[in-house]
């Protein structure tokens, strides 16, 4: 858990450092929460092609393939297709998060430099 | 003096009052530093509560988001074998583990579970509208949480470091009148 503490016996905390505060605790759940999606989007694609490769390996022409709760039965070629469309997304979807996850860690550097320039030892911002 | 410049409350959740100068709070509100502490510590205990609340509606919301992208999904399976004139074989599981193998006919109808033991027919396209509307209200409603979610920890943040600046202006507070009193002493 990040601590914040603030405010030694001689520096005030003004209304532009509270914000300044607050916008590196928004940054910092976001990134938590990135970090778990990041992870979630990578087994995703793992899964993926691990399928990809069994299919490769099997000899059946009809794949039982997810849909919803059911397995229906989908011609092997479609299901190749499929497979292929969803590591698209899911690899679209994971240089999202880590763009995302790059920008949100600059910020965070950025606000880190002012408030232990105005606070030094009075602040906290790491993770314990 | 004290002043908030953000919303005063959101929701329900009342918003936590920054402090410019702690000597001006604690006089204005009348407060000696141990009230103002409690005082604060029990907001931060009310915030705590709403931010449980919060977290689980949105668990549910996560949860519910898939089930209905899973929902369309099927729709539309079914609506792509329309006109084909093959039955969709599926396997579906009747108990754990246990699965059975179902024959689909060419439909134009589905039926929808609606929660409280309801169930409707629509055909393909009407469910799908119902489905894409109950998955855009599912989404807003999830942003909109988790805007008060973030409002909600910035007050609790705001709350944090004015107990921390008060229980700081305390304890220089003492030190003062120490060093006073030493002074008056020799």
């Amino acid at each position: 858990m990040q601590q914040q503490q603030a405010g030694g016996s001689e520096t005030e905390v003004t209304w532009g450092d509270q914000q300044n505060i607050n916008q590196f605790g928004r940054l910092n759940n976001r990134f938590h929460d990135l970090e778990e999606e990041i992870k979630a989007a990578k087994e995703s694609n793992e899964n993926l092609e691990d399928a990809g490769n069994e299919l490769i390996l099997t000899d059946e022409e009809v794949v039982r393939f997810q849909i919803g709760e059911v397995f229906a039965h989908v011609p092997r070629d479609e299901v190749e297709t499929r497979i292929e469309e969803m590591k698209e997304l899911t690899t679209k979807n994971l240089e999202r998060l880590e763009q995302e996850k790059v920008s949100i860690l600059s910020q965070m550097a950025e606000l880190k430099k002012v408030l232990y320039a105005k606070f030094g030892d009075s602040i906290n911002l790491e993770e314990d | 003096m004290a002043s908030s410049a953000t919303a005063t409350e959101r929701r329900g959740i009342p918003g936590a009052q920054f402090v410019e100068d702690v000597e001006t709070y604690l006089t204005q509100s009348g407060l000696d530093v141990n009230s103002a502490l409690s005082f604060l510590q029990e907001r931060l205990q009310q915030y705590r509560v709403v931010e449980m609340k919060l977290l689980a509606q949105q668990r549910d919301l996560q949860a519910k988001i898939p089930d209905i992208e899973k929902c369309l999904d099927v729709v539309a399976t079914l609506q792509s074998k329309k006109g084909t004139g093959e039955a969709l074989i599926a396997d579906f599981e009747i108990a754990e583990g246990i699965y059975s193998r179902a024959s689909i006919d060419e439909s134009d109808l589905v039926c929808l579970w609606l929660g409280a033991n309801v169930m409707l027919e629509y055909s393909c396209e009407e469910a799908t509208a119902l489905l894409q509307k109950n998955l855009e209200n599912a989404k807003a409603s999830l942003e909109v949480l988790i805007a008060d979610l973030q409002f909600l920890r910035d007050q609790v943040t705001i709350t944090q470091v004015t107990v921390a600046r008060v229980y700081n202006w305390d304890v220089h507070q003492r030190r003062l009148r120490q060093s006073t009193a030493a002074v008056k002493e020799t």
